[in-house]
């Protein structure tokens, strides 16, 4: 007879990442936790897809690449049909600790949150940002204030754990195809739901990488990200239908 | 000349009032005959769809009508305070072209969703063969029960 499913799966969406991917998700064997994996290959042009179930991890293949917040929201998507109770996502590149998952997990489990935040910035980690950036952030973390949202120290982390009412408001239409970000966060404030931080450590970005608001996506991000915020402003408060 | 001496009122009625060339007003009619026809062959062929052609008909039905009876034409110019009816046409067809694409704005970002919704359903759907796959063929081995779903590749990793 099989083990019970467990309750949890973890997210990982994946776009091009053959170079760090195996490792990934043999870190997060290493572990011993009770959770299945599941890469979202965002098509890819290279081997993620083969080498993360090589490792092991389930994998689902988009045909075309949509971005990281379509393929989260695929996971999402994944965690409500199988019915998994809790979702964690990190990123498929090594900067997050997969040590950290349980501690991601307890104020979700326990019912004390329904969205925990693994934050770079609430203690002195080391994690160092471009000023640019920096100053970004902080600017954003202030809109989030003024509409009424809570105070995040990271709201672009993509380490974070959710619960299950949580993942299927996220697998509606307005969730973003490219980065969720406060927008994203003051939508799921407004709707009731409770975030949280903890502080964690996470590795530099990987050398050689592409930094993601590079270019003119440096001028549009802020920009969209401003209209979006507004637009989650706006949203009025919806009743999740009964499963 | 003087600027005070002129009259700024006569001067206008002046451009509104001069009379259309004819070569104009027959160029103006065989381009739109040949719009319309283009978009014709475009739905013949397959290549336009219908419920997309309505504001072309009759933007092209419009500007034939509007080179046959001009006086259309400069009734409008004097509604809008414009000096010669090539402003009034020209201001009008900017408002248009900037509204249709709008439009098109609002209907690509429609397309980009249903287009997203469907490329997540593949991934899913695929993903469920796949796994429904490897458990017809564990079965046909005389395996054990298969675990819980797999995705392409393999069981759940732990």
């Amino acid at each position: 007879m099989s083990p019970p499913r467990p309750q949890s799966l973890l997210v990982i969406p994946a776009f091009n990442e053959a170079r760090s991917i195996g490792d990934v998700v043999d870190r997060v064997h290493r572990t011993g936790l009770d959770l299945d994996v599941l890469v979202v290959n965002d098509g890819s042009r290279d081997e993620t897809a083969r080498l993360a179930a090589e490792h092991g991890a389930s994998v689902v293949s988009h045909p075309f690449n949509l971005g990281y917040g379509a393929a989260l929201q695929t996971g999402y998507k994944y965690a409500v049909r199988q019915g998994y109770d809790y979702v964690v996502q990190m990123d498929a590149d090594g900067q997050h600790d997969p040590a950290y998952i349980p501690r991601l997990l307890e104020p979700v489990r326990a019912g004390e949150a329904d969205v925990v935040i693994g934050s770079r910035f609430i203690e002195a980690s080391g994690y160092e940002m471009g000023s640019a950036r920096t100053a970004g952030r902080v600017f954003f973390q202030r809109v989030l204030v003024w509409c009424g949202g809570p105070h995040i120290a990271d709201p672009t982390s993509g380490l974070q754990a959710l619960s299950r009412p949580v993942v299927r408001f996220c697998c509606s239409d307005f969730y973003p195809f490219d980065f969720p970000d406060i927008d994203v966060i003051l939508l799921l404030h407004r709707q009731g739901f409770r975030i949280r931080e903890i502080p964690v450590t996470m590795a530099p970005s990987p050398p050689m990488r592409k930094p993601m608001h590079a270019g003119l996506r440096a001028v549009y991000y802020p920009y969209k990200m401003l209209l979006s915020t507004f637009r989650s402003w706006l949203t009025p408060r919806v009743k999740l239908l009964p499963e | 000349m003087n600027p005070g001496t002129i009259d700024v009122d006569a001067l206008r009625r002046l451009a509104i009032e001069q009379p259309e060339s004819l070569s104009t007003r027959i160029l103006a009619l065989a381009l739109c005959t040949a719009f319309l026809v283009a978009v014709l062959v475009l739905v013949r062929r397959g290549r336009l769809r219908e419920e997309y052609t309505p504001i072309w008909t009759i933007v092209a039905l419009g500007t034939m009508v509007l080179s046959i009876w001009f006086d259309a034409v400069r009734l409008l110019t004097r509604a809008v305070g414009a000096w010669t009816p090539s402003s009034t046409l020209f201001f009008f067809a900017l408002v248009f072209l900037l509204t249709v694409s709008l439009n098109y704005a609002v209907r690509l970002s429609g397309l980009s969703l249903q287009v997203k919704l469907l490329a997540q359903e593949v991934a899913l759907l695929r993903s469920q063969l796949a796994s429904r796959a490897s458990r017809t063929l564990s079965h046909m081995d005389g395996d054990d029960e298969a675990p819980g779903d797999a995705g392409e590749g393999g069981a759940p990793a732990r």
